[in-house]
């Protein structure tokens, strides 16, 4: 069965060309425009793994990872989560670490404007060291 | 000064019976003197507690009852807060009583034979000084009014006369003219000395006065002021937040579309939308290269925008420089391993936390060692080499590259310069930006050409310091 990603980007386009990337790799892919419906999805498709961008209208993606520190949220702390952000915006990284008071590795974030081959290494690598404690 | 007066009437009256010969009972002179230090006590008692305590629920005792009908009889001002009101009537009893006691140790000590007569003078001069200027009119007609009573009716004996044996005539007493002419002179005496006092008085109060609004009106004045420049400042902070709310929202704006269309772009010549002609595959390279461009040009825009709005002030924080150090390596590791180029670094084993923006000197760093590489020859070698010098870290980047034209040494760091002959990549505002985060930490940035370190002199050598106890201007 293949492995299943949400998708989490306000930017339809963006959305757009992030499925046409993993689903040439054969992922299955559920989406959100904002981070209100990242958390309903995440619950109700319980996916492999999280894509998430981090300046986002409604509940944006520093508030996504904030409410997923929660005990309610314990059950899905396993998904893993690959940030989405803009271009040498270090601001954003920063406040990322700041806000959410976890350091942010190279492995857990892929710039923007998305190159393919990038992302999809990043998505296998999670993915894995998702796999390795389960086995 | 009371204490003083009541040690001078038991001197006095001793020296007087013993040295002089003056015969007169020394009982009543105890008695009077025992009196006065009893009250003396009690009112320097009120008047200290009043002076401690600010006269906050004390008992007011007998004093002020006493006092209120003074206060309608010579309609004097209402005293500006119950303390005032309250030293005020310590005040006014006080002398009134000293007013009487001396009265009556003057009956004891020979009435008007008693040379001591005018010292009522002294309370006059007392009330003119220290009680409101009515007040010391009013002490010299009681005084007069005092010593009329009594000579009055001594003189015709209602009460007995104390005669001082051996200091004067015994029948002085009777003599009209005399008693009059002592009772005049003691009288304008009394009434000349209010005036004075008071005037005197009045002039320095009314300087005092006058300083005091002085003063306060100043220190209004620069409190006033002081509450300006923060509101303006406050204003100012505002306006920096707003702006750089602003600039974080024209960054994300400005890259969206542009990461959006360099997405599809990647995809598509990446082919995942199918096959391309090499001559499609070679336009969308190109827009592709020319996007990523654009997004480096905004970044920087927006960097030299927030450095100016003063963002670093607020990113400043204890840095670990051996931290930024190795992020700036890991940066550039990649871009050295493409062209084969050693990156060499000397460094000292540990270096120091400093106050600094780390995202901002890694931005530094990243920038001068991306930069070597750019223009080393393959193969070649770049050497970072840092110092803990006493006051500050000297950084420099050295290259084994083309070196720089003499007359381009002092432009590379302004904005948008690409040399006189222009590479085309780039924006031209790296190392303004270099330059801009260097000063904002207090510390230096210049480049040499060719490496003075360099044994074959080839290359460039870029040098910034950064100050260890840099203090940034500005709110944190």
């Amino acid at each position: 069965m293949p492995e299943k990603i949400l998708v989490v980007d306000d930017d339809p386009d963006m959305r757009d060309a992030i499925t046409i990337i993993l689903e040439s790799r054969g992922y299955q892919i559920v989406t959100a425009q904002d981070g209100v419906e990242a958390l309903a999805n995440l619950k109700a498709e319980k996916p492999d793994l999280m894509m998430l961008d981090l300046l986002m209208p409604k509940m944006d993606g520093f508030a996504v990872m904030k409410e997923l520190q929660d005990a309610r949220w314990a059950k899905y702390r396993e998904i893993p989560i690959l940030i989405l952000s803009s271009v040498r915006e270090e601001a954003s990284r920063r406040r990322y670490e700041l806000e959410t008071a976890l350091t942010l590795e190279v492995d857990d974030y892929v710039e923007k404007p998305i190159a393919p081959d990038i992302l999809l290494e990043r998505v296998e690598k999670l993915l894995q060291k998702r796999k390795k404690p389960e086995s | 000064m009371r204490w003083i007066a009541i040690g001078c009437v038991l001197v006095a009256s001793l020296l007087a019976t013993q040295v002089f010969n003056i015969h007169f009972s020394l009982l009543p002179i105890y008695i009077i003197v025992a009196i006065m230090a009893w009250y003396n006590l009690i009112l320097f008692i009120q008047a200290r507690d009043l002076k401690t305590e600010a006269g906050e629920s004390r008992p007011k005792g007998l004093v002020v009852p006493l006092q209120l009908p003074l206060r309608r009889l010579l309609m004097l001002p209402k005293a500006t807060s119950p303390l005032v009101a309250q030293a005020r009537a310590i005040g006014n009893l006080h002398i009134f009583l000293d007013l009487l006691v001396l009265t009556v140790l003057l009956h004891f000590t020979g009435g008007i034979e008693n040379p001591f007569i005018f010292y009522f003078v002294f309370h006059v001069i007392i009330a003119g000084i220290l009680l409101h200027y009515r007040v010391a009119y009013v002490v010299a007609s009681v005084a007069i009014l005092l010593v009329l009573l009594l000579v009055g009716l001594e003189y015709n004996g209602v009460i007995p006369h104390v005669h001082l044996e051996g200091f004067i005539f015994v029948n002085r007493y009777e003599q009209g003219t005399y008693v009059l002419g002592i009772l005049v002179a003691l009288a304008t005496c009394l009434y000349a000395a209010a005036y004075m006092v008071t005037n005197l008085s009045r002039e320095l109060r009314r300087q005092q006065r006058e300083l005091v609004s002085l003063k306060d009106s100043a220190i209004r004045e620069k409190t006033k002021d002081l509450r300006e420049a923060t509101k303006e400042l406050t204003k100012l902070e505002e306006g920096r937040k707003h702006l750089l709310r602003f600039l974080g929202v024209v960054a994300h704006d400005l890259k969206a579309p542009l990461s959006a269309v360099q997405s599809y772009l990647q995809l598509m010549t990446g082919g995942f939308a199918g096959e391309m002609t090499d001559k499609q595959k070679h336009m969308l390279e190109r827009s592709s290269t020319r996007i990523t461009e654009q997004l480096h040009l905004i970044s920087d825009l927006l960097d030299i925008s927030r450095i100016e709005a003063g963002q670093m002030i607020t990113e400043f924080e204890k840095v670990s420089l051996s931290q930024t150090v190795r992020d700036s390596l890991d940066n550039v590791r990649g871009l050295a391993k493409e062209k084969k180029i050693v990156l060499k670094v000397e460094r000292p084993r540990t270096l120091p936390q400093i106050k600094a923006s780390g995202a901002r000197l890694q931005q530094v760093m990243t920038n001068l060692l991306a930069n070597a590489i750019k223009f080393t020859p393959e193969k070649g070698v770049v050497r970072l080499r840092i110092r803990n010098r006493a006051s500050d870290i000297q950084v420099e980047v050295m290259d084994t590259g083309i070196g720089i034209a003499a007359e381009d040494l002092t432009k590379i760091f302004d904005d948008f310069y690409r040399g006189i002959e222009p590479t085309k990549e780039g924006t031209g505002l790296g190392l303004s930006i270099a330059k801009r985060i260097v000063e904002a930490h207090g510390g230096r940035i210049w480049a040499e050409s060719p490496n003075p370190d360099d044994e074959s002199a080839r290359g460039s050598r870029f040098t910034f310091t950064l100050p260890k106890n840099f203090v940034p201007v500005g709110k944190k």
